[in-house]
């Protein structure tokens, strides 16, 4: 059995408690309109080119087979070397060897493994078989918009420590129209988690006009409180987000005015506390 | 941070004080060799007392800053050492004056003519602080005057008086053109002064603020002490670390200091701290803290690997665990050490390159062309102290009567530091490209020998090329083991390299009996030394530079911190009490929250646990830089790290720049 991963990160610091190393699994069922990290969403491997050092001279999309998509071709045209494949394909095995070079350290800071994407779930075998066999190894965490059947979800709340649950949006309509695909499972597969005991976080994007309004907040408060859960991370959106879509040849074009500042953090935090609920900002 | 210290910072930011500088020096005929002697280095450095005047910036504590723009010739130019401040702070010049006088009856000639060499620039010294003395009772600088009333020439009595003490001899000894005088262990040797204060009334927030101005008065005059680049000026200070009985001695001193340049966030004093396994993680986090301001500083060393280094070549145990750093990284032990820790670079890729080019056709096997290496390796040893021995670095230097009046014990010796009066007389030799030449190794290995892909000479030719027309070569190489990825084939090249380095010189006394120390440091050499050396077998381009000391080659792509980490602490490093340090960027949002801050914390934690010998940290933001090289009045007091110390960006020239802005290309977020 194979996954494919489009990055690993070694010290990566907001993904959940200590030093984590976090794989980032290939593939998204949910295309959300703000998504920085465009190299995720396609399961299949893709060609990118790195924008430092871009000499910006276009060998590499006038090599490539399809001038909207970089190919191996552009990489032997691009004089810099900057265009290289994106997703890398381990077993479970070659996986948890990496991580088991950086246990100790990973362990003595209270940290550890960190599967995000993409979509983990969307390599539900994948990830199982990488959560079974890190067991006893390091502290296993998984960051998930949760768009994954029940029966499945509740297999991965076996073998994982620690989630990273993100709520973007309560409106269905809404979920559909900025993250592409409906809402239901994710906040099905929410009440499982907080079901089941195991420990996680509740993030939410906060998107400018999208996310960020008083009444999608304020749902998600609700909703978060339904469930018995206290705290929650807001993650502001970050300009820099359409970075990446140049490299893919692709354009970054959010559905919603991203030059709106993100709601003020005071006012974030207030509607959360109105629900009893303790908010960070990240 | 109290008013007072606010518009001290925006003074010294305003840089106006700097036009009212002098420029009348006096000459006095040097001897052909430009070497004078102890009565001559006296007499210049009299007339050089004599040239200056008082010079108070404002609301100015200290006093003592140049008015002459030079130095007068053939005075110095020994330095990059530590005197003992202790002894000098508690005995005062009169002190070092009856140690003189009790000396002198039993000393031979040349005993004699360096000790009333010594007397007389105590005598210069002394009219100095008087003349400065009287300008600041003139001026109504109460405290000040009161405190030149009893220093330089007795000893300090609080906090204040010593901190005046130190910025006279500082001073007097950068007119003596003794450059690069470090701080050394500053929260050791003012402890008993901070507490008689505090003793005597004085509150911890007072304090502070003194240790604030002080600190302060370190960044004004810095433009004439330029280095190699600007920021290049020795004034380094170690803080924590243990006692030379082996006790933890990180106190309460140590804190206010690390508090101080926190809040000013200025190039000096540039602070280094000592750690151990011991070292709780609170002290880290207090000093990430440091980092997490841009200052590319604390650097962090580990007593558990420097102390056994330094013992492997010789200081006892007590002179090893007081030890210090230079102006960047290099390890010396406070007071008695006359080392010269930079007087030569090993150049690792140059030997790598010159045996692939005698041997690699020759070599049946790996084994056999790293035997040659090592042969090339000590032939470069000898080629070293060859150089070394023919360039007289003492000799050439002149006499040194006044420093050598705070160096032990060369009063009792009678003996000035350039004629074996301080108690260790090391040179230190620098390591620089490793990484780049173990990766050279590496890929030959995999390459010619293991894949068996490449031909000797087909690897040679394109080399010769600079890989022009051979991109796909390049990129072979560029994919093979590179240290920093945690990966035993390029990691236990680079051990095996420092090791024949090492074990070599290190066992290799000096002409002045000294021992030769080998480190892993780099100074300006990672661009220097570099441009000379063409492409190398790792896939870098010629010309092109090395990584800054002890860290990744700029070539190679690594995995991130954790790896890099394990890369640079699974060699044992009790061989190179030279220093050197491993030099990581980090981009300053991974600072962003208390959360991200400890774990920083934890990583340097890891470094030290893991047997890592020295560390420093950049927290970097690329596009700050690129911003700034662009447009240098956007930002002129952004600060980085460069090599073994922290300058303005925007005061650098451009090949720093430019190194600068390509380690973040990997940066680790």
């Amino acid at each position: 059995m194979q996954g494919r991963i489009f990055s690993v990160e070694e010290f990566s610091t907001y993904d959940g408690p200590g030093i984590r190393m976090t794989f980032f699994l290939k593939g998204c069922p949910l295309r959300c309109s703000w998504c920085h990290n465009p190299e995720g969403q396609q399961f299949s491997t893709e060609w990118v080119r790195g924008q430092n050092g871009c000499l910006q001279c276009g060998a590499c999309v006038r090599a490539a087979a399809d001038p909207n998509r970089l190919d191996e071709n552009s990489a032997a045209a691009c004089p810099r070397r900057l265009v290289r494949p994106c997703g890398k394909d381990l077993t479970p095995e070659e996986l948890c060897a990496q991580v088991r070079k950086n246990a100790a350290i990973l362990n003595a800071s209270g940290g550890g493994v960190t599967f995000s994407g993409g979509e983990p779930t969307a390599q539900m075998p994948f990830l199982l078989a990488c959560l079974a066999s890190l067991r006893g190894v390091t502290h296993r965490a998984v960051q998930t918009a949760g768009y994954v059947d029940g029966a499945q979800f509740s297999a991965l709340l076996d073998v994982c420590d620690f989630f990273l649950y993100d709520l973007k949006l309560m409106d269905g309509a809404l979920h559909r129209r900025f993250c592409g695909v409906d809402n239901a499972p994710i906040l099905e597969n929410y009440r499982r988690l907080a079901a089941s005991g195991v420990p996680f976080i509740t993030r939410v994007p906060l998107i400018p006009t999208v996310t960020d309004t008083r009444e999608n907040l304020a749902a998600i408060a609700r909703f978060a409180a339904q469930n018995g859960v206290r705290d929650v991370e807001l993650l502001p959106y970050n300009r820099m987000a359409g970075g990446k879509y140049a490299g893919l040849l692709r354009r970054y074009a959010p559905d919603f005015d991203e030059t709106v500042p993100v709601r003020p953090k005071a006012e974030c935090l207030e509607i959360f506390s109105a629900c009893g609920l303790r908010a960070t900002v990240l | 941070m109290t008013e007072r210290v606010t518009e001290r910072l925006a003074f010294l930011r305003a840089r106006s004080y700097r036009d009212t500088r002098g420029d009348s020096l006096p000459t006095l005929p040097l001897p052909p060799d430009e070497c004078p002697d102890a009565a001559l280095s006296a007499r210049l450095f009299a007339a050089a007392c004599d040239a200056e005047q008082p010079v108070f910036y404002g609301e100015d504590f200290f006093g003592f800053n140049r008015f002459q723009k030079r130095t007068v010739r053939g005075l110095g130019g020994f330095g990059n050492i530590t005197v003992d401040f202790e002894s000098y702070l508690a005995e005062g010049l009169s002190g070092v004056r009856a140690r003189i006088e009790h000396r002198l009856p039993t000393a031979d000639e040349k005993g004699r003519a360096f000790l009333q060499a010594g007397l007389a620039c105590l005598q210069a010294c002394e009219a100095l602080a008087e003349k400065v003395r009287r300008a600041a009772a003139a001026q109504n600088r109460t405290a000040l005057a009161g405190a030149l009333a009893r220093v330089p020439m007795q000893g300090a009595r609080d906090y204040y008086e010593a901190l005046v003490a130190h910025k006279f001899l500082t001073y007097v000894l950068r007119l003596n053109n003794t450059t690069h005088v470090t701080f050394g262990r500053f929260d050791q040797y003012m402890l008993p002064y901070y507490r008689r204060s505090l003793a005597a009334g004085a509150t911890r927030d007072e304090l502070l603020e003194l240790t604030e101005l002080f600190f302060i008065a370190q960044n004004f005059d810095t433009d004439l002490y330029p280095g190699v680049q600007q920021g290049d000026n020795g004034q380094s200070v170690m803080l924590g670390g243990c006692d030379r009985d082996g006790n933890n001695a990180y106190n309460e001193l140590t804190e206010l200091c690390l508090d101080a340049s926190e809040e000013l966030s200025l190039i000096d004093p540039k602070i280094n701290l000592r750690v151990d396994k011991n070292t709780p993680l609170s002290v880290y986090e207090r000093a990430t803290k440091l980092t997490k301001r841009g200052l590319g500083f604390p650097q962090y060393s580990n007593d558990d690997v420097v102390i056994p280094a330094l013992c492997r070549v010789g200081y006892d145990l007590a002179d090893a665990r007081d030890y210090t750093v230079a102006a960047c990284w290099e390890f010396i032990v406070p007071g008695c050490a006359a080392d010269v820790v930079n007087i030569g670079v090993m150049n690792y890729p140059a030997v790598v390159a010159r045996t692939t080019e005698k041997f690699l056709a020759s070599s049946p096997d790996f084994e056999t062309f790293l035997s040659h290496t090592e042969d090339e390796m000590h032939a470069e040893c000898d080629d070293i102290i060859a150089k070394v021995n023919a360039y007289q670095y003492h000799r050439k230097r002149g006499a040194q009567p006044f420093v050598s009046l705070f160096i032990r014990p060369c009063i009792e010796r009678g003996r000035d530091v350039v004629d074996g009066g301080a108690k260790y007389n090391n040179l230190g030799i620098h390591g620089v490209g490793l990484s780049t030449a173990a990766d050279a190794l590496a890929a030959i290995r995999q390459t010619v020998f293991e894949e068996k892909s490449v031909s000797a000479k087909a690897l040679y030719d394109a080399l010769a090329a600079d890989f022009e027309e051979q991109e796909d070569l390049r990129e072979r190489l560029l994919s093979c083991p590179k240290m920093g990825n945690n990966d035993d084939r390029a990691d236990a090249l680079g051990g095996f390299l420092m090791d024949c380095f090492s074990k070599y010189l290190n066992n290799h006394p000096t002409e002045g009996g000294g021992r030769y120390r080998a480190g892993t440091g780099s100074a300006m050499e990672y661009i220097k030394s570099a441009e000379k050396i063409g492409t190398t077998a790792d896939g870098r381009k010629a010309g092109t530079p090395y990584a800054c000391a002890f860290s990744p080659s700029p070539d190679a792509r690594v995995n991130g911190p954790l790896s890099v980490i394990q890369s640079f602490t699974k060699n044992n490093m009790t061989g190179l009490p030279n220093g050197g340090p491993l030099t990581m960027e980090l981009h300053d949002t991974v600072f962003r929250n208390e959360q991200g801050e400890k774990k920083v914390a934890q990583l340097v934690q890891a470094f030290i646990a893991c047997g890592g010998e020295q560390l420093q940290l950049n927290a970097i933001n690329r596009d700050r830089l690129l911003r700034a090289k662009r447009d240098p009045a956007s930002d002129r007091n952004l600060i980085v790290r460069v090599w073994g110390w922290s300058g303005y960006f925007c005061e650098l020239d451009p090949c720093y720049q430019d190194h600068i802005i390509r380690r973040t290309e990997y940066v680790f977020n």
